[in-house]
């Protein structure tokens, strides 16, 4: 009791408890004075600090500068260059792994097709040529559920997945999925043997 | 000076009552807390339907709130308020029907939440039969105790009692206002409320439930015994004046703060904002006053672990008082909210605060209501030291855990893409934290355990009756004027002098009254606008009401508690619309009712789910979501592939809904119809993709329908196109 002998204590008790007469700590008043000012500081924003243009011109403003800075590289590709994937063991391989997280649910680990179609056979609805698959997967088909792969994987990833996907064709799953959309001409399509690198391989 | 004494006793057989359910109602609350802690990573320990996270959730928090810290503030409450004004409670029977009536509440929330009967709203979870009894048991409480002041034997309230009045009068206000629904069966209703404006009501509910039922009430325990325990007198009576008024009165502002950059209108984010950080010191003045209470008692502080309780309990009030106003700046918010930086910032409050200071009151009550030493004062710090040890592992690890999830959320690698835009990724770096917390949780219920044993112990060892002491007092004097003399000077030396206060102190009622206004007032600054102002949710012409099935549907969502882990809410930030689509605008929710945009994302946003994936995939994915994305934590629902619709509740619904104003035209008449015809349509649908056969009058179905609808109606605008 000794450092605070000094303090007066208001006459009160309740139940026995008292109270003293202390003023207000001056550290607890200034600040509760500072966070008061904040107010106006923040309303009106001398300084820039504060309430900004809102939260949807705010977002505006940023995605401008954010495109500015990240210019959209124009994925172009030829038919050549992603067959060429598929002919890349390196490159199948690490396609083979983003292929067995995100396309199994779908497609079945051997392709077969099961929400999504058969990827093994001739018929492709949304176009058979290497850059039409390589569009399917960057883009997807939201109508038909298959999601738009291009926000989710990297370059390098869908590189490789495409590459193993084309290394699929001609392969005999078992149990397939019907065919569905439209047969390819056989010169849009590469073949297994064009893409013969391909670790899945099988028959033929 | 009267001369005539009143003689009298105080009921302490009601705090014995409410000291019982405390602790075993607590050692519950932190059971469920455990078990949900565990499904996280371990999503097998979801015993599906009835004990899935998404049911036990609210469950947990419900339990922790309302009958862990509920019956801790009663216990206290009674224990005090009867001393403080030298009077006993004035009936005693209503002291019994509100601890019955509690406990009652209590039961059957622990049987409905689990069986799926929920409004879905936070803390406020429990259907309307149940609300409409939290009502009626409330008011018992309150007219007990407002008569009991009238019948004081002390003519002025102490600081205790002020922060007791404010809990009780602000606690039924939001209770009964964020409540208001339409039924649509014995278990089941629609808030009244819509999107914006229901998000608005709930959260100025939730942030003000924890105001006025986990820091208000506690106040006025800690005021009552903390200065008994260390024997000191209260630093300053100012303080105690000022942090009242300032506190009951900002808190009320501060709700719209969990509701940063969602489609509440910015004025009402920004109050929000400005006035949480307001509420910092009037937050700490409770702190300044607990802590500089001990001043030259520090050193009983190493020797009674009782006082020891009491200091953690306040510092981590201190922790959790400063962390909220920092939390409600709107750009640190960006980045917590939805994590589980807020789920560890709740826990140093609920563990630390409300835990602490009601082990430490507990343990002071105990001898003197069981007329016994205390059984073990060993046990009491084991209790301490281990309790403690568990907030510590369970903050740092969630603490962790939330800046975590919200770094990666945000992240964006050298090309411009997300560096994480695989969301189970953002999960799966969570699992070590989220066993650091069991590890935690599981330290604070053994300690608990230990706190029950000796609590027993001590029990055991009561006289075989209790002493009912008599107490003697004088009855207030009606002739009593007051002593002291006015101030002179300015309106300023008035104020400053406290006289004036001193004199409200001498009217509980008045002073009741003003603690309502006080409220009210500032209640309405928010609320009619919010509803006023039609600019706030701009109409968007191509938003439609759910269709039946749709609405079953979502009924199903409500029931399964998905809210609880998935937000339906894209806020206008860049990494949000990279991952989710366009953020979600006001004019979308208008048919909410009750909103459901979520506060935490256990897993992903759905506002934009609606199409992204085939009917097939949600059948798959809710039969067991490990089949379609491998690291899932979701639990499974099997059971949604049996349990057949109920038709004929449809009709309910769509009537409900139509009767607030949701405009359902024709389906008025014929919703079980309509939903038949479009349950065949999606089981069709499933079948034809090789799915399963069968399911046109399953749950599936109506879930998957509801699922696919999700934020259609917006892409429809921007297309052009008629749904």
């Amino acid at each position: 009791m000794a450092d605070n002998d000094n303090d007066k204590l208001l006459e009160h008790a309740y139940d026995g408890i008292q109270e003293y007469d202390n003023p207000l700590p001056t550290w607890w008043k200034w600040i509760f004075y500072v966070t008061i000012l904040v107010v106006p500081i923040y309303y009106w924003d001398p300084m820039g600090i504060g309430v900004g243009p809102g939260k949807e011109k705010a977002y505006e403003e940023q995605m401008a500068a954010f495109s500015a800075a990240h210019p959209k590289t124009a994925g172009t590709y030829t038919d050549e260059q992603v067959a060429a994937f598929a002919k890349d063991p390196a490159r199948v391989e690490a396609g083979k792994v983003v292929y067995t997280t995100y396309c199994v649910p779908c497609h079945r680990p051997d392709g077969g097709g099961q929400i999504g179609p058969n990827l093994t056979d001739d018929f492709w609805i949304h176009g058979g040529r290497p850059t039409d698959v390589m569009k399917t997967v960057v883009e997807g088909v939201l109508a038909k559920g298959m999601p738009n792969w291009g926000k989710m994987l990297k370059p390098d990833q869908v590189e490789g997945v495409v590459g193993y996907v084309i290394t699929l064709h001609g392969t005999n799953p078992a149990n397939p999925k019907a065919p569905e959309g439209v047969q390819a001409a056989p010169d849009s399509v590469p073949s297994v043997s064009q893409g013969a690198a391909g670790p899945a391989k099988k028959g033929m | 000076m009267n001369a005539r004494l009143d003689s009298f006793s105080y009921d302490d057989e009601i705090v014995r009552k409410f000291l019982w359910a405390t602790m075993i109602w607590g050692l519950v609350g932190f059971l469920i807390g455990l078990i949900i802690a565990i499904q996280l990573p371990l999503p097998g320990f979801n015993a599906a339907p009835y004990l899935t996270f998404g049911r036990l959730r609210p469950l947990h928090t419900n339990a922790v709130i309302f009958a862990f810290a509920g019956n801790a503030f009663f216990c206290g409450a009674y224990y005090s308020t009867q001393r403080l004004l030298k009077a006993r409670m004035w009936s005693d029977a209503l002291s019994k029907v509100h601890f019955w009536g509690w406990q009652a509440i209590i039961v059957a929330a622990a049987i409905t939440l689990p069986l799926g009967f929920t409004q879905s709203k936070e803390y406020a979870e429990l259907e309307w039969p149940i609300d409409i009894a939290i009502a009626v048991v409330w008011v018992a409480f309150a007219v007990n105790y407002f008569v009991t002041l009238t019948k004081r034997r002390e003519r002025h309230i102490y600081v205790a009692i002020w922060f007791y009045i404010a809990s009780i009068i602000t606690v039924a206000l939001l209770h009964i206002f964020n409540n208001l629904s339409v039924p649509a069966g014995a278990f089941k209703s629609y808030s009244i409320y819509a999107g914006v404006q229901d998000a608005f009501m709930q959260w100025w509910y939730g942030h003000n439930a924890v105001a006025f039922f986990l820091t208000t009430p506690f106040l006025g325990l800690m005021y009552y015994f903390m200065p008994k325990a260390a024997d000191r007198p209260v630093f300053s009576y100012k303080l105690s004046i000022l942090h009242f008024w300032s506190l009951v009165f900002l808190y009320i502002w501060a709700g719209p703060h969990h509701l940063h950059y969602t489609a509440l209108p910015d004025w009402a984010s920004t109050l929000g904002m400005l006035f949480s950080v307001m509420l910092w010191m009037p937050s700490w003045g409770g702190m300044v006053n607990g802590l500089l209470t001990l001043r030259g008692a520090w050193h009983k502080v190493t020797e009674d672990p009782i006082l020891k309780f009491f200091v953690v309990a306040v510092t981590a009030y201190g922790m959790s008082t400063f962390e909220g106003p920092m939390l409600s700046i709107k750009s640190v918010n960006a980045l917590a909210h939805y994590t589980d930086w807020i789920i560890a910032h709740v826990h140093t409050g609920a563990l630390g605060w409300n835990g602490f200071l009601t082990f430490g009151m507990v343990y002071w009550l105990a001898p003197r209501l069981f007329q016994t030493e205390i059984f073990s004062k060993k046990l009491m710090e084991w209790h301490f030291w281990l309790a403690t040890f568990g907030i510590l592992l369970y903050v740092v690890a969630i603490y962790s855990a939330g800046a975590t999830q919200g770094l990666m959320w945000r992240a964006f690698d050298e090309t411009g893409r997300l560096q994480y835009p695989d969301f189970v990724e953002t999960v799966m770096r969570l699992m070590p934290m989220y066993w650091v917390r069991v590890m935690g949780g599981t330290l604070y219920i053994t300690g608990m355990l230990v706190g029950i044993y000796n609590l027993y112990r001590t029990w055991a060892s009561r006289p075989a009756t209790y002493e009912v002491p008599v107490v003697q007092a004088a009855p207030l004097n009606p002739a009593y004027t007051d002593p002291h003399a006015p101030a002179t000077g300015g309106l300023w030396a008035r104020f400053t002098d406290m006289g004036w206060h001193r004199r409200w102190e001498g009217m509980p009622l008045f002073f009741s009254v003003m603690t309502a206004i006080a409220v009210i007032v500032a209640s309405l600054f928010e609320i009619v606008p919010t509803f006023l102002i039609k600019s706030n949710v701009p109409t968007i012409a191509s938003i439609k009401p759910y269709t039946p099935l749709e609405l079953a549907g979502r009924n199903i969502y409500q029931r399964e508690g998905c809210f609880n882990c998935h937000s339906q809410m894209i806020r206008p930030l860049m990494y949000e619309t990279e991952r989710y689509g366009d953020y979600s605008k006001p004019g979308e929710s208008v048919y909410e009712h009750p909103f459901l945009w979520g506060s935490r994302r256990i897993g992903p946003d759905l506002a934009r789910l609606g199409g992204k994936y085939p009917d097939l995939w949600h059948v798959r994915h809710m039969y067991n979501p490990r089949e379609v994305v491998q690291k899932s934590i979701m639990p499974a629902y099997p059971h949604l592939q049996t349990a057949v619709i109920d038709f004929a509740a449809i009709q309910k619904s769509v009537d409900a809904m139509a009767m607030i104003g949701v405009p359902y035209g024709d389906a008025v008449n014929t919703a079980p119809e309509l939903a038949r015809a479009q349950a065949a349509q999606v089981a069709a649908s499933v079948e034809a993709a090789g799915g399963p056969k069968g399911l046109a009058d399953k749950e599936i179905v109506a879930l998957t329908a509801y699922l696919q609808r999700l934020g259609r109606d917006l892409k429809n605008a921007t297309a052009g196109g008629a749904r």
